[in-house]
């Protein structure tokens, strides 16, 4: 192979034509590298959207679709207008999500805060929930977030099981306190937020 | 032009009485069959919206984001961990605030929370707490560490978007935000962990 090289190559190997070819080789490797991991990235993300998120967007607009043509979401607009348009209505939200006995329950792949997210999404564009109780909201829903996981996650810590015992009760019967405090942080920080889109 | 459309009318007044309403048995089937793929029809619209309003961005922006973690490495952030397991209270911001994020971002949803092998026991359930509290903020800003659960924020930014506003100021200020509510789970969670385990008499020395 090298021989090959070097016969192809007029001047066989000089001493500025070695340096030269040194450098062609470096700036090919690397130039291959960042092609291969462009590559690579971009078929990761293919793989993302097909495995996880179209099949996720399929079900919402299954959902969607069937709450809005029903008249099923103005029947649950009355519900949610009350709770999802004051303050203390949030925080009772939260408070009821970080039960420790539901928590774990509504946990599992964040399903449920994701359809009440999209239901909740649909209230905020008709109007029936003012705009800047989003950021608040978006921590009511959520403060079961990955109370199904923790011994999964405690064993990707490499945690010894004593630990899991603590860790279990303690991650949620900290969601209890912690839940409607990041309500109320998430409140105070949405001032100011999107005050011109409320009529 | 205007003939023809009076033509239409025309024809279509002529055509209106010849199709009557279904009525009788198979009519009430009939308007029953269009009411049920009604539902899907507007299901369908939805799908395409989100197909077209979301999907294109975020495959480019994936694309980029993995390109950047794997050119960066995501070995690097292992050495923050261990200085991250230090005690005392320099290091709270460091173990609850900075690591959680940086681990989330580079290692994304379930491979994040292997981070947490640098730490000691009596952390882990903490720092626990406190990466998983920060899986749906960040999505906001960079949707690519946690692509499986983007709805959370994509629902209800739908709605800001459905008014005409702008999504950024929403999805910065969950991003922020979020890093404060991970950073309290983080340390009070570590408070409750070392309450538990002092209360328990049978565990051997992990109280100290």
């Amino acid at each position: 192979m090298s021989t090959t090289d070097t016969e192809t190559r007029p001047g066989g190997r000089g001493g500025a034509m070695g340096g030269l070819n040194n450098l062609i080789v470096k700036i090919g490797k690397s130039v291959g590298k960042v092609v291969g991991v462009l590559y690579q990235a971009g078929r990761d993300t293919i793989d993302t959207i097909i495995r996880n998120i179209l099949p996720f967007m399929a079900f919402i607009a299954m959902i969607i679709g069937i709450v809005n043509a029903t008249g099923l979401g103005d029947a649950l607009a009355h519900l949610v207008e009350p709770l999802a348009g004051s303050l203390p209505g949030l925080i009772a939200i939260s408070i009821f999500c970080s039960i420790p006995i539901l928590s774990p329950i509504l946990g599992p792949g964040a399903v449920i805060a994701q359809i009440v997210g999209v239901l909740l999404g649909t209230r905020i564009a008709a109007g029936d929930v003012p705009p800047q109780y989003a950021l608040p909201a978006l921590f009511a829903i959520d403060p079961q977030v990955g109370c199904d996981f923790i011994p999964v996650g405690l064993a990707l810590a490499e945690a010894e099981p004593e630990t899991v015992e603590v860790g279990v009760p303690a991650v949620l019967f900290s969601r209890m306190v912690t839940g409607p405090l990041a309500v109320v942080i998430a409140y105070f920080a949405s001032f100011g937020m999107y005050s011109g889109l409320s009529e | 032009m205007s003939l023809s459309l009076a033509l239409t009318g025309l024809v279509l007044a002529a055509d209106q009485p010849t199709v009557e309403k279904p009525t009788g048995f198979f009519g009430a089937l009939a308007t029953a069959a269009q009411w049920f793929i009604g539902l899907f029809n507007e299901g369908g619209k939805v799908f395409v919206g989100l197909l077209t309003g979301i999907i294109p961005t975020l495959i480019v922006l994936l694309t980029f984001v993995n390109a950047l973690i794997v050119l960066i490495g995501p070995d690097k952030i292992n050495r923050l961990g261990e200085v991250a397991a230090r005690p005392g209270l320099v290091y709270y911001p460091l173990r609850y605030l900075i690591l959680p994020a940086l681990s989330v971002f580079f290692l994304t949803n379930p491979m994040c929370y292997t981070m947490g092998q640098f730490l000691p026991e009596k952390y882990k359930p903490a720092f626990y707490d406190s990466q998983v509290s920060f899986v749906h903020p960040i999505t906001g800003l960079f949707p690519h560490a946690n692509a499986g659960e983007l709805f959370v924020f994509l629902g209800i930014a739908a709605g800001i978007t459905g008014l005409g506003g702008q999504i950024g100021d929403l999805a910065i200020r969950y991003f922020l935000v979020g890093l404060v509510v991970c950073f309290i789970r983080g340390c009070f969670t570590e408070f409750i962990t070392f309450r538990m385990t002092s209360r328990r008499p049978v565990t051997k020395e992990a109280a100290a």
